[in-house]
């Protein structure tokens, strides 16, 4: 059976039908979640995050822009709602190298999450700007230009974020004798 | 000798692969020259394939319901977002501020042999802490629940003697929440919401009752001065039936 796509879920959420909103929630539910924790380093947080969102996308409904695609809309909400997080809680400023190092918890249960969760505590070392393009393209899988819908900014701003993002973060990782 | 800004967007774009045959030709080209150039590329595809294979988190079982709850029942067009708009905005000091009016409710409805076992502790250090209880609570028990009727988690946490339930709940209808204790030496001690009308509560020797619907933040104070291992049996009823049953447990 073919699913159907977002732009004809979304037509039906305008129209009432809640249980497109329903599938959207399915089928977004995890990018969400952990585009909301790459951004925050907080399973608590990110959880938040992802039911305002959801709760965001069925409040402002009506004020989709059809021409625009859904993910772009949905990951957009995500960003600008992780960033807000950071804000309330005053964890704006990327944290100080020493302290991005999880305490521990259940994500350091195995050596692979060892490494993740390394790459997430150099990821909050820096700024949100580079941080989000680094979620969008590694954790949410965009192209270039999916990145510049859902930030509207130029291509050439995206590949030149990433750059420094990157950068910053292979520096970062190196400190820690994790990449050479 | 740095790279040319040329090479180097070349390099990300081979890495993300949106880079065209004709500029992968002439990237080949050039890094076939450059040890340099070879040793960035190196690099950012490290980096690039460590950040592909940071793990997929799988979000809690319960947030889909939890979510779905807070949507209101019947057609998206007939929508209420002033109820969610106000409970997200709600400040985490609201819990302060309802605080007291929580702890009037309760003592209204405690059972007086209750209230005679030993005076209400004062709990508004507790209360200012909620929003932060994992850093400053320890936590000893916590159920994750996934039912049509009612979605979240309870959390059992201790501070001192007092052992506080931290109910984050959704219903979509009303449902009781009974949680009975059977040691007579742990007597209920307080309660906090984050709304002061959204959930009632009702303290008899050995079992608190609340009553809510929709998405509720609150929490019960029991005192436990000696400090003994309790175990805590959740009820959660929706029309006279129970739909979901649970022990939470402290110490044993």
């Amino acid at each position: 059976m073919i699913k159907p796509d977002d732009k004809t879920l979304m037509e039906r959420c305008i129209k009432g039908d809640r249980q497109a909103f329903e599938v959207l929630l399915v089928r977004y539910e995890k990018p969400v979640y952990n585009a909301a924790y790459r951004m925050l380093h907080s399973r608590d947080d990110a959880r938040d995050v992802t039911q305002t969102v959801f709760l965001k996308v069925f409040e402002r409904i009506e004020q989709f822009d059809p021409q625009r695609r859904f993910f772009s809309w949905i990951y957009r909400i995500t960003l600008n709602e992780s960033i807000n997080w950071l804000k309330k809680s005053n964890r704006l400023d990327p944290i100080d190298d020493n302290l991005a190092d999880d305490s521990g918890g259940p994500e350091k249960e195995a050596d692979n999450q060892q490494l993740s969760e390394s790459m997430q505590a150099a990821l909050m070392t820096i700024s949100p700007d580079y941080r989000q393009v680094i979620v969008l393209k590694h954790v949410l899988g965009c192209s270039y230009e999916e990145i510049a819908e859902v930030l509207d900014i130029p291509e050439k701003t995206v590949k030149s974020r990433l750059y420094s993002g990157r950068q910053l973060l292979k520096e970062k990782l190196s400190e820690r004798g994790m990449h050479s | 000798m740095s790279i040319d800004s040329r090479y180097s967007d070349l390099i990300q774009a081979d890495i993300d692969g949106e880079i065209s045959a004709e500029d992968k030709a002439d990237l080949d080209a050039y890094l076939a020259a450059s040890e340099e150039g070879r040793a960035l590329h190196a690099e950012f595809a490290t980096l690039a394939a460590s950040l592909d294979e940071i793990g997929e988190l799988v979000p809690p079982t319960h947030l889909k319901h939890v979510i779905l709850n807070q949507v209101p029942a019947g057609s998206v067009s007939s929508k209420r977002p002033g109820l969610v708009k106000r409970f997200f905005e709600a400040p985490v000091l609201g819990y302060i501020g309802t605080f007291a009016a929580g702890v009037v409710l309760s003592l209204a409805l405690v059972d007086s042999d209750q209230i005679s076992t030993g005076a209400f502790d004062d709990m508004t250090g507790l209360v200012g802490t909620i929003a932060n209880v994992d850093s400053v609570n320890a936590v000893h028990d916590t159920v994750s629940i996934d039912e049509s009727e009612v979605a979240g988690t309870v959390t059992l946490r201790s501070n001192g003697p007092i052992l506080i339930l931290d109910f984050d709940l959704s219903a979509p209808q009303t449902i009781q929440v009974i949680a009975k204790y059977s040691d007579q030496t742990i007597w209920f001690n307080g309660f906090a919401q984050l709304e002061s009308s959204g959930t009632s509560v009702a303290a008899e020797a050995g079992t608190v009752k609340l009553e809510m619907n929709g998405k509720r933040r609150y929490a019960v104070y029991l005192n436990n001065p000696g400090r003994r291992p309790a175990s805590i049996e959740m009820q959660f009823v929706a029309r006279g039936e129970v739909i979901y049953e649970t022990n939470l447990e402290f110490g044993t």
